[in-house]
Order: structure tokens, then C-alpha cells, then sequence
């Protein structure tokens, strides 16, 4: 024979038949292309195809036929290694096709709505999909009051926590050793949100709430050293702070538990707010006479929290803006006045005979929103003077009519002179005009598509061209909802609106974002979670957290938290930012080299039994974040012949960590995870895994064994993607 | 995927080995064309010339810095509470050294303007160590930096520096195009570095990784399980092992794939460097201002190391220590590793409110002026340590730029503070640099006077006042200075900085003989010739 004549002839396509739901192929990302394929003939007459990866590949079949008009029949001759299959010389020509079967439609929804509508799978919430559908999910998750939340009984510290913190007419107790409301600090407040992205039943909610605390970013130590500044002493300069902070985040989840809460609610908050106030110093800006006001927050404004930058606004409107904002500052008034911006300091003291009675630190109150009205310029103010929606827009924004204006599209803002206590409408009209705004209604439509789909969106689509891309297209759909709700600007309308696009749904939608260092820790510790006993209650999941354990670290009025794994991990000190454009979303701010062996550590510090030395990675905090595959597995797999079967092990992790990949793109990661199981710690010798004796005892060789399992599949590449 | 694939440590310890390392690059199939041209004509990391970086994010205040004061708009009125003060004994109309005011009470007790010499400008009192720099000639400061269509943003504007690319929507750093160019990312896993929170921009791009840390001492991994004998191999193999692992394409993957080979491949390359606090012994190498008779540590991390170890006697703020820390950490790391590029960022100049003008005698009080301070002693002390620790790089083949996204309004705003604006200071540093006195230059500023040929317009009508009526009209593009250094001092070719810094040889742009920008009709001088 001659072996030129059994060389394998054809591969004529790769079948990448999947009908789903998704339409217009707009890149490989959404419509991956048919894997490349090369073959090969072996040196002893076998023949080898090789081929490339296919997203969420589950099942790789070859088939083959003798003559183009004979059906496809499957081709078991050859046997299939990762990326290759190797097939015995045939005497004769025939074609051959490789067949790829992706993850259902329904899995690979699934892992998409765990990783952006919650913090991450865990094993209940994979099992509760995989039954009811990952579409009734996202309906429970768009309407969370109608969850009832069990997050306290997983994490009673929630209740204690929430004791702890104040009400508008709380007055902040000063004394260190001080008890009940009021007396949280940040760190408290930290881990209040670590337990609630943990634990929360209403995962969608917790994603919100820290979208949008980040969205209208503020410092928590700016605030903290305001009142340091105004001689507050022991704990109340932090407590104050950190107590700015809880009202507006507090309030912005009250929004979003109403079921027509809009941007405009979220965007008023934030402008009300102290800690905004003394972010961009608004509270020091006069416009009175012929003082120049300070710029900071009227240019952030536009360009971070509404409109993008600069999109439809110039330097001329933040200048004309600016003189807006003044006299919007924070007092300290009688509790009774908490809600009136008006109120005059309070004049109640604290200790009436004190050396310095009127001081603030002396005076009986709460610190509350104010209106100065000897700081406001009384002038009138026009802007975006003769500013026209550009063309790119479309209808109806080119021809709908803006605020008071009469040309259509014309979007000018024109302020009357407004003197005394009039003067603090200013603000309302300027954030009530911002959030009817195209340009507003695009950038955070881009903003919560970055977040709950990819990266690549940006401002600036021709929405108007035909040949619109797909992120464009969903981004005017998002518009198109914020437009037509009564109230406009519903935040649940935009969500569903995305969650219904063919982008979410399909594969550009599936694991193209990095988490962030909140997500990544939270998400390791869900993906091991789950409860021995079914109660869900506090003591009987195989892992946690008490909240600390990510966000803090022990040491002297550690504002940043410093040795905290969020801040190892690049940075990320939680409502305490002193860039005003908030944490990054885009993967390439938190993916490093340095911030990568971080995630590692942080893993490995999590993986680690109680007793481990290393535990303690030099913050004892981490001793506080604790795990249990041993358990997890015993409850996974019941029968201890499986606990002590390799492969089912393997799958196990691999299922629970990785449910978006599929098993025909996980073999790489399947033989490292079986090779792993069946070796020493010393990473050298063989030491099968069936010989060990399950058990979670601390030391026990199938307990290290399971851990390190646990902790090295946590720390490859695939894991630091949602 | 088609990426430039930085090779493991191990691959690459082989080829080195084996054949040396310019033949172990040529054997490798995945080196692009163009790093294999790179090879050819680059001097980039050959020439034994170094960079080090700092970029001071929020926007410098360059008014209050480099301070333009016999300019009579640089005045009480329109900085009332900024406003550095002349000395009535100092005629700052004469020309020679920088002042350097030494020997009284306390370290920075002198609160005037510094005379800087040139006649007509001085540097603000916290900036005074800069002097000892100045007068060795190896210190230009450049006045006016700015770029056509100025962005006010942040983040714009520190992106556009960071990519050398004005109002474009790129986000590929100018040093990343820099070491991609050298080819050196291909053969040397460390190439380009930076010690802080992330990643900046000026390293970024999506063909090869380069390396950030924010704190060298941690940089390694736990291991899990950890064994007496073999440390974290068990884990570590798994991680090696799953590096070859493919999976479909997706938005992120390169990326990752991408920094996970970086981080493999460096994670013990910083074993025989001490980073620790016990380490950082370095100590001037005479006796300057204030020090009495024990020289000062050069990279202030504790109050012990901070000046003479007393308030009055500090060479920095207390709130100083992280960031010498993490200039620390650059330094050593150019200094000990092949990395040709290294650099940190220096955060907090933002001052909207409450800017603060001087320092008062012997206090850190003033938000501006102990950023300034940090400033000054970081160039004095890179001096220092270059000269007198020089491992594989010394003073003279370094140069140490500061970067700032624009400068601040020439009138400050109620808030006492200034908000944000157009033309911005450098400071270029370096043995090599031609700065007071070098190639008979009379001074080291560049930018700041009446008699350049791009005159420095004093008055209400004036320069400070140049765009809209309210700010500092640019006069020098960033990119002539960036150009010339990645030219002339790290070695690139003229063709190589066409496509590192894209459009720098456009006629319109002027960036490198000077003329009218057709960006927005504005004069510059073109490169300066400071290296």
C-alpha cells in the first residue's frame, strides 16, 4: 500500500450546529466560528486531527462517511485526547466531520445569570437552575421584594451589624466604648456587604447596590478627615463618616426595592448626600458677589455620573453649572430638623458649660443636607446654551422638546435669578434636566451593559446607522425602555430589557468580564457554599465568612483597610475611593502580575484548615473566612466509594467551579485535577487518592488533599471570569 | 489567538543556556516580524540607558510650582491664599544657581519663592531639593506642557498622556509601544515595571504584559498544600500545568493568559532582592541641610528614616512613607534586573479645596506643599541612590520624568483651591541631563521666561491668562519631551518613534522643530534638546 493514499482526506467543516436563540452573527464572540483543524499522520500509519477550542464545548464526536451521499455516522475507530483525536490507518478514502455539542442553551444561560445577577454559583443555586430555569431567576431577581430573604439566618452578624447603624436623626455617640445606633464604622459597614453579596437571597439587589455605590463614588476618609479638621475626637470623626455613607447607600437600596425606582431618585440621593457634598467640595464653593464657585462637582457630574465625557457638554456648561451648586453644604441641627435643608445650626449643647459651648463637637444634632443661602449665586444661569441632540441620536430625542425650551431637540437649561431659600431649586432643575438627557440615558445604559454583559461598550454609537453593532443595538434598546416607562428611566425596565437581549443570552454574553476583587473573593467563597443540613442556617455551610475577613485588616485607624484582600488585590477600598470615577469594571485595571499572585494567596488563605500557620497571612482577619470541601463533597457525593473515586472528585470541582465551560474544554483542567489528587504534597510523589480515608479532620491526608484541590482549581485563569 | 506569547521562565533559562540569547529569540516561531526587525535596529535596553517614571495624577498645580513671579499676575489677587511670597532681600532678576537655603531652624523653614536663577522664575519653598539637583546640572524643568484641544478630564487627559496619543480613543501606553518595539517583552519576561495599586495605562497593551506589583515583599505565592521540603511545588506545578490549557475565545482570555505567563515567569526573579524595611538602608552619601552630622535615608519609609527622625528636621510628610516605599521599590528594581522601564504614580494633587500655599517653618500643613515635597526629595534622593548604590544602571544612564495631566487655573476658586486646566511642568531628571550649565546652557527651565522665543507674556493680557481667559497657554507638546527621551536617551530609532508615538513627524503636529500646531493654532517649541 501505498500510505500517501490513506492520508486522512477531508474535513470539510466543523459542525458548530447550534440553533439558539441569538440572531446576527456579530463577531466571534457571539457567533463563534468552527474550530481550526489540522491533520496529521503519525509515524505509525495513525492518523491525528487536531483542532481548536470551542467555547462551552461539552461533547466532541467524529462522524464519517464512505461517499458524499451516505448519512453521517459516528466514527468510534479513533479516541479523543483534549484538543485531538487519533484514529488507526483505514484502507480507503472517506470523509469525516467533527461534530461539537456546546452546553445547553439553559446551562449556559444559567452560568451567565449567576455570574452577573449574583456574586457567583453556589452548588444550591446551580441545582435550583438546573431544575427550574434560569429565566425564573432572573424574573424573581428583577422583582426582589417579592424574595423573601433568609440572608440573616445564614449571617445573624447582619442583624447585630444593622443595629449598629444610625438613622437621619441619629446623633452620633462619640466615646470609643459607645454601644447601638451610630456606632459603626466603615470596617462594619465593609463587612455588612461582604455578608450580604455571600448570603443575600436578593443577589440582583446587592449587585445594584454596590453598582451604584460605585457609579456615585465618594470617600469615606475624606469625610472622616472633615471632621477630624473640625476637632471631633475619639471614634466620631470615623463614625460620622461611615454613617454618610450607610444613608445614602441605604437609601439607594429603597429605591431599588420599589418597583419603579428610576435613575433620577438614585442621581437625587447622591446629590443630596454629604459625603458627595464633601467629595467635590461642593460644601466650600460660593458664587455670591464675585467669588468663582468650585468646578469639581458640576464637571463630574456630566462627565462621571450622568451624561459621559464629554458628551453634549463643554467646559462653558460646567462653568455655567457650577454657580448652581453653591450654598448646597451639610449642618448639624436639632434631630427634628434632620429633613429640613433649611434648618439653622443646632443650638443645643452638649455640655453648656464646656470651654468652647458653641463648637460643633459640642452641639446636640444630627449632621444634615443644608442650604446656605449667602453662598448661592442669585444670578440666573443658562445651560448648554443653543446645544442641539446631535443626529446620532434619532428619534424621538432629535425632536422632543427639553425642559422649558420650545425648539425641538434644543436642549438648553435656563435658570431664573432665584434669591433666598428659592435658590436651592437650582440643584433639582440641573440633576431633573441631566437625567432626561440622550446623552444620560446612553452612558449609563453603556455603564449597566459593561456590567451585566462585556466590557467593549462605549458611548458615541450612531444609533441611527443600519448597520448598528449588536452592543449598539441592545444600548438604544435600553434607551428605548428608559423613554417609554412612566415614570422614564425605570432601572428595572433597562435591566430586563438587557436581560432579554440576544447578546446576555448567547455566548457574548458568557464569561467575558474579569472580576473585580469584590467578586472574586465573594465568589470563591459561594462557589464552595453550601449548606450540610439544607437549613441554611448560620454554622452549617462549607464555607463563609464573617464579612471582615475580606475587607479588613487589624492596625491603627485603618481607614483603607489595608492588608485587606480587596486592597492587596489592587486597591479596592470599599465606599472609600479618591478617584471619582469609581472602581474599574474593564478587567485590564485589575489584572497584574502583582495583583494576580494576591488572588492566588487570597485563595490559598481561604483553602487553608483553621490550624494551618499560613493561615494568617499577616492579617488575622483572613482566620475568619473558613472552608469545608471535605464536607461539601461528603454532601455532594454520598457514597464513600465515590468520595474516595478520583474522576469524581474531579468532576465534581470542576461542575461546581466551572459550569460554563463544558467537559470537552475542560480535559486540560481534568488532568491536572486528577494528577493533583493522586500525589503527595511534596508534589512529587505518587500517592493515589482512593487510598486515603475521607476525612475532614485538620491534617488528615484526604482533608489536605481536598483543599488543595479546591484552592488550585480556584486560582487557574478560567476562575477569575464571570 | 495571535499574541506575542512571553516565554516562561524556564523556556526562556533554557534558551539562554543553550544558545544565548539573541539566538534563542531568532529560534522562536512566535516572535512577530516586527520585534525581529526591532532587533535590528534598536538600541532600546541595549545601550545600558534606563527610564524611571512618576506620574503625579489629580493635575499638578505647575502655577505653584515652577512659579512664574515676577510675573505680576502671579499675584495676592488672584491667589490669595496660594500666593508663595517674594523675599525682600532676593533680587529674583539675577541669573546663576538655584538658590538652596540652608541652616536655619528647621528643614523647610524658609517660605519664599526659591530663586531659581533664570531670572525670572522660582520653585516653590517645599521644592527645595531640587536645588542641589539644579546646580549639578542634571535637572531641567519644563514649564507650559501641554497638548492641542486639551482635555480637562482626568481620566482623558491621563490617558492621553499615557498612550502619546491627544484626543484619541487608543488605549496602548507610550512605554508599553516603547518595549514592544525593543523586542526585550519577547526575551526578558521583565521589562517594564511598575510598583503600585495596578497596571497604568503607560504599560498597557494587549500584545505582551508587563509587570506590576504594588508591594514587592509579597510577591510570591503560599502554596497549598506546603511541604516542608518542596515548599509550594505541588501547587505551583498545577498552575504551570494549566497555563497550555485552551479554551474558546473570549474578550478577556488573552489578557489574562497573558499577565498569568508574566506572573509565572517573574514570580522568582526578585529573590536576591532585599525590598524589605530592614533593607532599606540607603543613606545619602553627604551631609545636606538640616542633617547635622548623620546623613539622611534616602527613601523616607518610617518617622526613623524621615529626614533627622524629627518633625522640624522631615524631609517629607508622615503621609509620604507608601509612596517612597513603592518608588523604592522601582529604583531597586532597575537597579538589580534587566527592566529598562520602571516607574510608580504619586496620587492627591487634585486640589480643588483648600490647596494651601508655603508650608509653615517646620509643620507638613499644607495639602500642596507636602505634595511638593515628596516631589522634590524623590528626584534629590534617585540622585543620590543611583550614584552612590549603582548596580546595573547609574545616574548617568538614567532619567527620572515626572508626568501630570494639565495644570490648574491660574485664579484660585473660592474653595481656595484651583480647578482644572491646560499647561502643566515636567521635571526631567539624570546624569545625562542638559540642564544648568551642561552644553553652556545658563539654565535648567525651559519655558518659563519673557526672552524664550516662545515669550512667557506676563500681565492680566498674559500667558497665564492665554486660553479663554483663564488658563496657562501651553507652549511645549508633552510629546516632544517623551519623544526626545525615548529617542535620544532610551535609543529607539526615528522610525521606531514614528510608531511609538503615532504622528510624532507629522508636519502640523510640530512636536519635533516647534511652529503653529494645526490642532488649535497654538506656538510650540518643538523638543528641547534636555537629554
Amino acid at each position: 500500500m501505498n500510505a500517501r493514499r490513506f492520508t486522512f482526506p477531508l474535513f470539510p467543516l466543523a459542525a458548530a450546529i447550534w440553533l439558539g436563540p441569538w440572531v446576527a452573527a456579530a463577531d466571534n464572540f457571539t457567533d463563534p466560528p468552527a474550530p481550526s483543524l489540522g491533520v496529521s499522520t503519525l509515524s505509525n500509519g495513525q492518523r491525528r486531527v487536531t483542532f481548536g477550542p470551542y467555547p462551552a464545548g461539552n461533547i466532541f464526536r467524529m462522524l464519517r462517511k464512505s461517499s458524499l451521499g451516505d448519512p453521517w455516522l459516528e466514527d468510534l475507530t479513533g479516541a479523543f485526547s483534549n484538543l485531538t483525536w487519533t484514529a488507526p490507518a483505514v484502507a480507503s478514502n472517506v470523509f469525516h466531520q467533527l461534530e461539537v455539542t456546546p452546553l445547553s442553551s439553559n446551562a449556559l444561560l444559567t452560568t451567565t445569570v449567576l455570574s452577573k445577577l449574583a456574586y457567583g454559583p453556589t452548588p444550591e443555586l446551580l441545582d435550583r437552575l438546573a431544575t427550574v430555569g434560569a429565566d425564573v431567576y432572573i424574573h424573581e431577581q428583577l422583582n426582589p421584594e417579592t424574595i423573601v430573604e433568609r440572608a440573616a439566618t445564614a449571617a445573624p452578624a447582619i442583624n447585630s451589624l444593622m443595629a449598629t447603624f444610625g438613622s437621619p436623626t441619629t446623633v452620633i455617640p462619640s466615646g470609643n466604648n459607645a454601644t447601638g445606633p451610630g456606632t459603626a464604622d466603615i470596617h462594619d459597614l465593609r463587612a455588612w456587604l461582604v455578608l450580604n453579596a455571600v448570603n443575600a437571597d436578593r443577589q440582583l439587589h446587592e449587585i445594584l447596590t454596590q453598582f451604584f455605590e460605585n457609579h456615585f463614588v465618594t470617600e469615606f476618609g475624606k469625610s472622616a478627615n472633615y471632621f477630624i479638621g473640625r476637632q471631633y475626637g475619639q471614634s466620631a470623626p470615623d463614625r460620622l463618616a461611615a454613617d454618610f455613607e450607610w444613608r445614602e447607600v441605604n437609601r439607594w437600596r429603597q429605591v431599588l426595592l420599589s418597583t419603579n425606582g428610576t435613575f433620577l431618585d438614585m442621581l437625587r440621593i447622591s446629590a443630596e448626600s454629604p459625603a458627595m457634598i464633601i467629595y467635590l467640595d461642593t460644601y466650600t464653593s460660593r458664587a455670591n458677589g464675585a467669588n468663582i464657585p468650585n468646578e469639581n462637582y458640576s464637571r463630574e457630574l456630566m462627565e462621571l455620573f450622568t451624561m459621559g465625557v464629554d458628551n453634549g457638554y463643554d467646559q462653558g456648561d460646567i462653568t455655567n453649572m457650577a454657580p448652581c451648586w453653591t450654598g448646597w453644604t451639610f449642618e448639624i441641627v436639632a434631630t427634628n430638623n434632620a429633613g429640613n435643608p433649611f434648618a439653622t445650626q443646632s443650638t443645643t449643647q452638649i455640655a453648656p458649660g464646656s470651654l468652647n459651648p458653641t463648637a460643633v463637637t459640642n452641639l446636640l444634632g444630627a449632621w444634615a443636607l443644608n442650604y446656605r443661602v449667602n453662598a448661592h449665586a442669585t444670578y440666573s444661569k443658562r445651560i448648554f446654551a443653543g446645544k442641539m441632540v446631535p443626529a446620532r441620536f434619532g428619534l424621538p430625542y432629535t425632536t422632543k422638546l427639553y425642559g422649558g425650551n420650545i425648539t425641538p431637540g434644543l436642549y438648553q437649561l435656563d435658570i431664573p435669578a432665584r434669591t433666598g431659600t428659592n435658590g436651592f431649586a437650582d440643584g433639582y432643575d440641573v440633576v431633573n434636566h441631566l437625567a432626561s438627557l440622550p446623552f444620560t440615558q446612553e452612558f449609563i445604559s453603556v455603564k449597566l451593559c459593561r456590567l451585566l454583559v462585556h466590557d467593549g461598550f462605549q458611548i458615541g454609537y450612531d444609533f441611527t446607522d443600519p448597520a448598528l453593532s449588536e452592543e449598539g443595538r441592545l444600548v438604544k434598546a435600553c434607551m428605548a425602555a428608559w423613554e417609554n416607562g412612566n415614570p422614564k428611566g425605570q432601572i428595572r425596565a433597562i435591566l430586563a430589557t438587557i436581560f432579554n437581549s440576544s447578546l446576555f443570552r448567547g455566548p457574548g454574553g458568557n464569561a467575558h468580564k474579569v472580576k473585580t476583587p469584590l467578586e472574586f473573593c465573594v465568589s470563591a467563597i459561594r462557589a464552595l457554599r453550601q449548606s450540610t443540613n439544607g437549613t441554611g442556617a448560620f454554622g452549617s455551610f462549607t464555607a463563609a465568612t464573617d464579612g471582615y475577613g475580606v475587607v479588613y485588616s487589624s492596625g491603627a485607624r485603618q481607614v483603607q483597610g489595608n492588608n485587606s484582600p480587596l486592597m492587596r488585590q489592587g486597591g479596592m477600598s470599599l465606599f472609600n475611593r479618591d478617584a471619582p470615577d469609581g472602581y474599574a469594571e474593564a478587567g485590564d485595571n485589575w489584572v497584574n502580575a502583582g495583583a494576580l499572585a494576591e488572588r492566588i494567596r487570597f485563595v490559598q488563605t481561604l483553602l487553608m484548615a483553621g490550624s494551618d500557620t499560613n493561615k494568617n497571612d499577616a492579617n488575622t482577619a483572613l482566620l475568619n473566612n473558613t472552608t469545608d470541601p471535605v464536607s461539601l463533597v461528603r454532601k455532594r457525593l454520598p457514597l464513600v466509594a465515590d468520595q474516595k473515586d478520583a474522576a469524581k472528585v474531579a468532576d465534581l470541582f470542576l461542575g461546581l467551579l466551572y459550569p460554563g465551560e463544558g467537559r470537552a474544554s475542560l480535559g486540560v483542567y481534568r488532568t491536572i485535577a486528577l494528577d493533583f489528587l493522586n500525589t503527595a504534597d511534596d508534589g512529587i510523589a505518587s500517592s493515589p487518592f482512593t487510598n486515603l480515608t475521607p476525612s475532614n479532620a485538620a491534617g488528615a491526608a484526604y482533608d489536605t488533599r481536598l483543599r488543595g484541590l479546591a484552592s488550585m482549581l480556584l486560582t487557574l485563569q478560567r476562575f477569575q471570569e464571570q | 489567538m495571535a499574541y506575542i506569547n512571553v516565554l516562561s521562565r524556564r523556556d526562556f533559562l533554557s534558551h539562554t543556556l543553550r544558545t544565548g540569547a539573541a539566538l534563542g529569540l531568532a529560534s522562536l516561531t512566535q516572535v512577530p516580524p516586527f520585534a525581529r526587525r526591532a532587533l535590528a535596529e534598536s538600541g532600546i535596553g541595549l545601550n545600558g540607558k534606563k527610564l524611571l517614571f512618576i506620574f503625579l495624577r489629580g493635575a499638578n498645580d505647575a502655577l505653584n510650582s515652577l512659579i512664574p513671579i515676577r510675573d505680576s499676575s502671579y499675584s495676592l489677587v488672584n491667589r490669595p491664599n496660594l500666593f508663595i511670597t517674594s523675599d525682600a532681600g532676593t533680587n529674583y532678576a539675577t541669573t546663576g544657581p538655584c538658590d538652596f537655603p540652608t541652616g536655619l531652624s528647621s528643614t523647610f523653614s524658609y517660605a519664599d519663592g526659591i530663586r531659581s536663577g533664570n531670572g525670572f522664575a522660582a520653585l516653590h519653598p517645599s521644592l527645595k531639593f531640587l536645588a542641589p539637583v539644579y546646580n549639578a546640572g542634571d535637572l531641567a524643568l519644563i514649564h507650559r506642557v501641554g497638548y492641542p484641544r486639551q482635555s480637562r478630564s482626568h481620566f482623558d487627559s491621563q490617558a492621553y498622556w499615557e498612550t502619546g496619543e491627544p484626543n484619541s480613543s487608543g488605549r496602548e501606553g507610550i512605554f508599553y509601544r516603547t518595549l514592544v518595539e525593543s523586542g526585550l517583552p519577547t526575551s526578558n519576561p521583565l521589562s517594564g515595571v511598575s510598583i503600585q495599586s495596578g497596571l497604568p495605562t503607560l504599560l498597557k497593551g494587549s500584545q505582551a504584559a508587563l509587570t506590576n506589583l504594588s508591594d514587592p515583599t509579597r510577591y510570591d505565592l503560599l502554596g497549598l498544600p506546603h511541604a516542608a521540603a518542596t515548599g509550594d511545588r505541588k501547587a505551583m506545578n498545577a498552575i504551570l500545568a494549566a497555563q497550555p490549557a485552551k479554551f474558546g475565545d473570549k474578550r478577556s482570555r488573552t489578557l489574562l493568559e497573558l499577565q498569568y505567563q508574566n506572573m509565572v515567569s517573574t514570580l522568582n526573579l526578585f529573590a536576591t532582592i532585599d525590598f524589605t524595611e530592614a533593607g532599606n538602608t540607603f543613606q545619602d552619601n553627604g551631609i545636606t541641610d538640616g542633617a547635622g552630622s548623620s546623613a539622611y535615608s534616602l527613601f523616607p519609609t518610617t518617622n526613623a528614616k524621615n529626614g533627622g527622625g524629627t518633625l522640624s528636621k522631615y524631609v517629607v510628610d508622615a503621609g509620604a512613607y507608601s509612596f517612597f516605599e513603592q518608588l523604592k521599590g522601582a529604583a531597586l528594581i532597575l537597579n538589580n534586573t534587566d527592566a529598562v522601564i520602571a516607574g510608580t504614580e504619586m496620587t492627591g494633587f487634585d486640589t480643588h479645596n483648600n490647596q494651601g500655599g508655603a508650608n509653615g517653618a517646620g509643620t507638613f500643613n499644607s495639602q500642596h506643599a507636602n505634595l511638593l515635597t515628596r516631589v522634590g526629595w524623590a528626584i534629590y534622593a534617585l540622585r543620590k541612590y543611583f550614584k552612590t548604590y549603582n548596580n546595573k544602571v547609574d545616574w548617568n544612564n538614567l532619567v527620572v520624568v515626572t508626568l501630570t495631566e494639565f495644570g490648574r487655573t491660574s485664579i484660585q476658586n473660592t474653595s481656595n483651591g484651583t480647578d482644572h486646566a491646560e499647561g502643566g511642568m515636567m521635571l526631567v531628571a539624570g546624569g545625562g541631563v542638559k540642564g544648568y550649565q551642561k552644553n553652556g546652557r545658563p539654565s535648567g527651565i525651559y519655558a518659563c521666561h519673557p526672552t524664550d522665543s516662545i515669550p512667557w507674556v506676563t500681565g492680566p493680557a498674559g500667558s497665564m491668562f492665554g486660553v479663554a481667559g483663564r488658563y496657562l497657554q501651553r507652549a511645549v507638546d508633552y510629546r516632544s519631551v517623551l519623544g526626545e527621551i525615548i529617542r535620544d536617551h532610551l535609543g529607539a530609532s526615528t522610525d521606531q518613534l514614528g510608531r511609538i508615538i503615532p504622528g510624532y513627524t507629522t508636519p502640523g503636529e510640530h512636536l519635533q522643530f516647534g511652529g503653529v500646531s494645526s490642532g488649535d493654532s497654538t506656538s510650540i517649541l518643538g523638543e528641547l534638546d534636555v537629554v
